[in-house]
């Protein structure tokens, strides 16, 4: 007989062994702690007549560049971008969300087109969702497109924190970039005054400094124009596009790494 | 092993409230941030739930959306349950304090500030904690520059542990007028630019009277 | 009258061909079994008054209960089955309760009334994860009586049905058809609560079959200062006070 209550009713250490209560004292169940493969910045910027959007082409494995042709910008409807930096596999899932979302809005007739805000608006709230149940996306993600005829551009990250502003960046490039494009474009309405060409050019000037400096960035990238065009929507995507003059003369001037004289 | 922390430090800049004997003003700045970054200079954070009524949540800046559609959603309810009948600024408080502490164990990170016109005619504002406590104000700021607001609207508005060298009573604030308030923020606002990183760029400024609602827009140092 | 409906009178959630709910239209009959209940409407309150059928001398004639406080602004009279109507009366409570929890004021007395009507269609089968109330549908009319800052003093009829209308003054019950004609006749908007007082008694009394006294009627008011029964004291004296034979056409005079 036992003849301390607590032990009543409980299967018998002698033939069960002692209770195993490690797993009160275990970390609860947790999801994606950390991104894996992944992207580095995404930049985009407003001119008068559209949007310009840019994500180069790696996915690195920690500092490893693993995957040197990764596409980062997802053409979703007939009139907007979105761009994705972050866990790669994540990128995956948003693509196959906006796959789906593109479907069901596809048997509506006659069709909906969907709009850069739509899908904003989606994605803030997936990305909210997933941050509240501690499953978050782990992803940076730029919109591109057009609010009735007018550029729109904005950002969402992992926690569901959202914004609009003429000039946005993820990650490095918000330190990196967003300088340079601020030249043109520092608050709502000054992308009047600025044109395709010249947002282009300051777009490929601030990928170029993003591969001087961010050590996950490649100097291959994915650009993404969208401008209107007799009131219609054009969504040009340019792949494979390269860092231009590239030029490496200071890296002579660098002592005290690799294999050099003295 | 890191936990996912799921609130994060992109906000609003601040935002600040006058309530007076005929008018509510309801202000902020245009600034969003993230830690020392500048997201934008232009996103407002004065948001107009209808029904005469303007909130600002600052803190994380996602819970202060989630707050303000989820505000939305009840308030379209209560139009749809009440026969289109408007929702009063003592009934969104409480709805909105049923919001916040539905949220006890998992909170909106935000510190919001609601105002309108009450039943009887005067200026009303509102402000809340994260979790719900809330409580009618003469005055409140909220957000980055709060402490350094708050003081300053202490001072000014409310006449706070003020004695009239006169009668050497009290100091109370009987007579607040329109113009004076309006003025009161823009200097609250031009000193929080001035030594707080996270506020800038533009003031927005929400002035509720039985006439209406006006907005007025006010520079702001953009450094 | 009844045989020809046999074939579509015995499912609740049932149709017949001519689009009819004989379950539902049998349940409005069971409310002209009832006791009759009046309510009527002035610019300062609503008064709502029933007739207390005691169906013994040996029963306790204070045990019958058919005006119940809702909230403090509202009240309500029922006609019909009294179990049903405590059902409707707990809902309303605790929508009521709800309201003023919820939106720190008192809830309207349209939308406490809708609350109420909602329950009336939740019988039958119900659906997947759907709660199932009644297995029949209610067999109770209610007059709802309150007043609130928006509208004044209201006065609502509620079926069985699940629609509801508002009324200047309305009887249901038993007596209801004679009482309703005598209310369409002598009501006139401009009463005062006095004045509705009498109307209302008289109206009981012609349709009661037994004499009128305190003791088989029960009254209650709700002004801007809320819901509150007649005391005995108080019925008392009106009843003593109610002219014996008054002319018919006096009152109407007034107006």
């Amino acid at each position: 007989m036992q003849h301390t209550q607590e032990k009543w009713g409980r299967p018998r250490d002698d033939v069960y062994g002692p209770y195993d209560a490690s797993y009160l004292n275990s970390e609860p169940r947790t999801q994606t702690l950390q991104p894996t493969v992944t992207g580095t910045s995404v930049i985009g910027m407003k001119f008068n007549n559209g949007v310009v959007i840019a994500a180069d082409n790696l996915a690195s494995y920690g500092s490893l560049r693993r995957f040197i042709d990764q596409e980062r910008l997802i053409k979703v409807g007939s009139e907007t971008v979105v761009g994705v930096g972050g866990d790669v596999s994540d990128l995956q899932t948003i693509e196959e969300i906006m796959e789906g979302l593109e479907i069901s809005e596809s048997y509506d007739e006659p069709a909906q087109s969907l709009t850069a805000p739509n899908i904003h608006s989606y994605l803030q709230r997936i990305m909210y969702k997933r941050r509240s149940k501690l499953d978050p996306l782990w992803n940076a993600l730029v919109i591109g497109g057009f609010k009735n005829d007018e550029p729109y551009l904005a950002f969402i990250d992992l926690l569901g924190t959202t914004y609009t502003a003429p000039a946005v960046a993820s990650g490095f490039g918000s330190y990196l970039a967003i300088p340079i494009l601020r030249k043109l474009v520092d608050r709502e309405g000054d992308q009047q005054n600025v044109s395709k060409e010249q947002a282009v050019d300051a777009i490929k000037e601030a990928m170029k400094v993003l591969f001087y400096r961010d050590g996950r960035a490649l100097d291959k990238y994915s650009l993404a124009i969208l401008s209107k065009k007799d009131g219609k929507p054009d969504v040009e995507i340019l792949k494979d596009v390269r860092v231009e003059n590239q030029n490496w003369s200071m890296a002579k001037q660098i002592k005290g790494f690799g294999t050099q004289d003295e | 092993m890191s936990r996912f922390n799921p609130y994060g430090d992109s906000s609003g800049g601040s935002s600040l409230a006058i309530a007076g004997a005929d008018f509510a003003i309801l202000a902020g700045d245009t600034r969003h941030s993230t830690g020392f970054s500048i997201d934008s200079r232009d996103q407002s954070q004065i948001a107009d739930l209808g029904d005469g009524l303007f909130l600002t949540s600052n803190g994380f800046s996602a819970d202060a959306k989630q707050l303000v559609d989820d505000l939305r959603t009840q308030i379209k309810w209560y139009h749809h349950n009440n026969n289109d009948h408007k929702l009063s600024i003592s009934a969104a408080a409480r709805t909105t304090m049923m919001l916040l502490y539905g949220k006890r164990f998992f909170p909106y990170y935000v510190n919001p500030i609601m105002i309108g016109m009450a039943d009887d005619g005067t200026g009303a504002v509102y402000s809340f904690d994260p979790l719900g406590s809330y409580d009618r104000e003469p005055s409140r700021a909220a957000g980055h520059a709060s402490e350094l607001l708050m003081p300053f609207l202490d001072n000014q508005v409310t006449f706070a542990n003020q004695l009239d060298p006169q009668t050497g009573e009290p100091r109370k604030r009987l007579d607040l007028d329109l113009q004076t308030a309006v003025d009161l923020v823009k200097d609250a606002f031009t000193g929080a630019a001035e030594r707080q990183v996270q506020v800038g760029d533009t003031l927005e400024i929400v002035i509720l009277t039985k006439d209406g609602v006006d907005r007025q827009y006010y520079d702001l140092r953009r450094d | 009258m009844f045989l020809t409906r046999s074939e579509y009178d015995r499912g609740v959630s049932t149709f017949s061909p001519e689009g009819r709910l004989f379950q539902v239209e049998y349940s409005l009959e069971a409310i002209k079994l009832g006791s009759t209940a009046v309510g009527i409407k002035t610019k300062d309150g609503v008064i709502l008054g029933v007739e207390k059928r005691a169906n013994s001398k040996l029963m306790e004639s204070g045990s019958i209960n058919k005006i119940e406080e809702i909230e403090k602004h509202i009240g309500c009279a029922f006609s019909g089955l009294t179990a049903d109507a405590r059902m409707m009366i707990d809902h309303a409570r605790v929508e009521a309760t709800n309201h003023a929890f919820n939106y720190d004021e008192p809830t309207s007395v349209e939308t406490l009334t809708q609350s109420v009507c909602d329950l009336a269609l939740r019988f039958g089968e119900s659906g997947e994860g759907q709660e199932r109330v009644m297995s029949r549908p209610f067999g109770v009319a209610l007059l709802i009586a309150g007043y609130d800052e928006r509208l004044g003093p209201q006065l609502y009829h509620t079926e069985p049905t699940g629609t509801f209308y508002m009324y200047d003054a309305k009887a249901i019950g038993s007596g209801s058809e004679g009482a309703q004609a005598e209310l369409q006749q002598k009501y006139y908007s401009n009463m005062t609560m006095a004045e509705a007082e009498i109307l209302l008694l008289k109206v009981l009394k012609q349709v009661m079959e037994e004499k009128l006294e305190a003791k088989n009627v029960q009254l209650a008011k709700v002004t801007k200062e809320g819901f509150q029964l007649y005391t005995t004291e108080e019925l008392e004296k009106l009843v003593a006070d109610l002219p014996a034979d008054v002319d018919q056409d006096e009152l109407a005079e007034l107006s």
